[in-house]
């Protein structure tokens, strides 16, 4: 291949000289982009073994129905992540604790402890349940918002925080809690790994463009996409009628979900 | 001079692909890809293979499209005046536009009572809505050609047409057993079972398998014997009750389960279709005192 052509991921605009699959996100740059016709993207199913580079380590997905992500971490460098994810790892990675606001996160039943490991060595992560593996390459600049408990890792570039659901509404019928993940890549390129149940698929909003979905679908969004709860009137009645929930999502940005939308409890 | 060749009958459906036929992936009634080999077992289940990744099936002025593999979403394109109607956990995302409003149905004290949703909800067109299923397995999409009917086992539909009428009957699949004073009644496929028919037209039924999906035709009078929750639908043709077979032991039992295994006998004709993934069948053992057309057999 010349060595100035480069080819350009439809999922994470990384330029890659490697023709088959991203370098960034590891998405298979060799088959074709799948786009519904309503303009849902299918997150690109990642090919068995696809290695990923960030910085100086490496990222590698394996198996399918319920994939792993195994991490070789270069000397100096880290990832974080939930501790209930972890899979194995070499005994002489260092583990240590993310300095969170335990009680009150405890209180809401987020994870109290964010796990640090640091390299060199090798450590790998996976979710029980089947599902997807979600490369997010975050670009300087980035802010991502993802539910409770659907992260997998971060690599230590990401700042991790995260943002209280304003309005009650949404906190009660929401479907995502009362808290959202929220990464920022501030100066570098950073790697954000996320576990979707089922199936995922992503659209781009357009500024004040908004779609429905079932609260627990929601997996991640960009922090520029607003969310709200809003009740659907089914029928009208003495004492009501009957209603149901969904979460509107407003653009602009990009919007994920995941098509098993049943919450499941974290096991924390 | 030769007459034309038919055109080609999707295997799995039955649905014609038309003059367009064999240049057609897909079946354009079920989504099933056409231009693979079928693949039937050596005992003759013909496995049902999952709809390709974004197939779309057109049914009247609306078309579905059937999106990922793990949980696949169905997501509709609805014309104006068409509408779907679906049990409400079923919804994954809709366009604002798209109206929803609740259908009555009758015996909801019944439904509650075997469990089954009591809400069903129809969406009208013009728009987008799309559903899904919160487990792992295969959308099935059943075209129903106009006075066609199928029998479906109770919490796997998924969303119907509107020209697809909804009913539901008592399955009379139970048996009771005794412990003491305590007689139980058991209903290893439950009480009720949802029955889909088009009477005028046809219409498209769209259902989730747990796992795979397998397929097979019973002759007038053929019996196959499966797990009772496996069963996915069936043609209102096939007729079903309990067998229990009771294995040969010798010396002294332990009697640590219920010493015998719980069938479900389907006889034909007509087609019957399991799913690979299954919950658990309780039998809690026990003396058997009643039941419907339980048959049993001792090794």
């Amino acid at each position: 291949m010349d060595a100035y052509q480069r080819i350009v991921c439809k999922w994470c605009n990384g330029q890659n000289t490697n023709p088959t699959a991203c370098a960034f996100c590891g998405a298979p740059l060799d088959v074709q982009n799948l786009v519904s016709q309503s303009g849902w993207r299918e997150a690109p199913r990642l090919r068995d073994m696809t290695q990923i580079h960030f910085d100086q380590s490496t990222c590698q997905v394996e198996g399918e129905i319920v994939p792993v992500v195994e991490i070789s971490l270069a000397p100096n460098e880290w990832v974080y992540f939930e501790h209930h994810c972890m899979l194995w790892k070499g005994d002489n990675v260092p583990l240590t604790v993310m300095n969170l606001q335990g009680p009150k996160r405890s209180f809401f039943r987020m994870p109290h402890i964010v796990t640090i490991a640091s390299g060199p060595g090798r450590i790998a992560f996976s979710r029980d349940a089947t599902g997807e593996i979600v490369v997010l390459p975050l670009q300087p600049g980035m802010e991502v918002d993802v539910r409770e408990h659907a992260f997998l890792l971060a690599s230590g570039r990401v700042s991790y925080t995260y943002e209280r659901i304003k309005g009650l509404a949404n906190i009660l019928f929401g479907g995502n809690g009362m808290w959202l993940d929220r990464f920022i890549s501030q100066q570098a390129l950073g790697l954000l790994v996320l576990h979707g149940y089922g199936n995922v698929f992503e659209r781009t909003l357009a500024a004040g463009e908004s779609i429905q979905v079932e609260p627990g679908s929601m997996l991640y969004k960009d922090a520029s996409v607003t969310l709200q709860a809003e009740q659907i009137k089914l029928s009208s009645g003495l004492f009501g009628g009957t209603s149901m929930y969904l979460a509107r999502l407003t653009g602009p940005g990009r919007v994920g979900i995941q098509s098993m939308y049943h919450h499941h409890e974290s096991g924390e | 001079m030769t007459s034309p060749a038919a055109p080609p009958v999707c295997p799995y459906c039955g649905t014609s692909a038309g003059t367009a036929g064999a240049s057609l992936p897909t079946c354009p009634g079920c989504g099933a890809p056409l231009d693979v080999a079928l693949r039937v077992s050596a005992s003759g289940w013909l496995e049902l293979p999952a709809a390709r990744d974004m197939a779309r099936i057109q049914c009247g002025h609306s078309s579905v499209q059937i999106e990922g593999k793990i949980v696949p979403v169905a997501d509709f394109a609805l014309a104006p005046g068409d509408s779907v109607y679906f049990p409400h956990h079923e919804l994954l995302w809709k366009e604002p536009g798209v109206n929803i409003t609740q259908r009555s149905l009758a015996g909801a004290w019944k439904r509650m009572l075997a469990g089954l949703p009591v809400r069903m909800l129809d969406a009208v067109g013009p728009g987008r809505i799309a559903f899904s299923r919160d487990a792992a397995g295969e959308t099935l999409a059943i075209p129903l050609h106009a006075g066609a009917s199928v029998d479906v086992r109770e919490h796997l539909f998924m969303v119907a047409t509107k020209s697809v009428a909804y009913d539901w009957f008592n399955c009379g699949v139970w048996f009771q057993t005794r412990q003491g004073d305590e007689t139980e009644t058991h209903f290893p496929i439950g009480m009720l079972m949802d029955r889909f028919t088009a009477p005028a037209e046809p219409g498209l039924l769209l259902i989730h398998a747990h796992g795979n999906a397998f397929l097979r035709r019973l002759a007038p009078g053929e019996r196959i014997l499966v797990k009772p929750s496996g069963l996915l639908y069936k043609d209102s043709s096939v007729t079903a009750h309990l067998h229990f077979e009771r294995p040969r032991t010798s010396g002294l039992s332990l009697w640590t389960w219920g010493e015998r295994y719980m069938w479900l006998a389907l006889y034909g004709p007509g087609r019957v279709a399991v799913q690979s993934a299954y919950g658990h069948t309780h039998d809690p053992g026990g003396r058997i005192v009643g039941g419907a057309n339980l048959t049993e057999h001792q090794w």
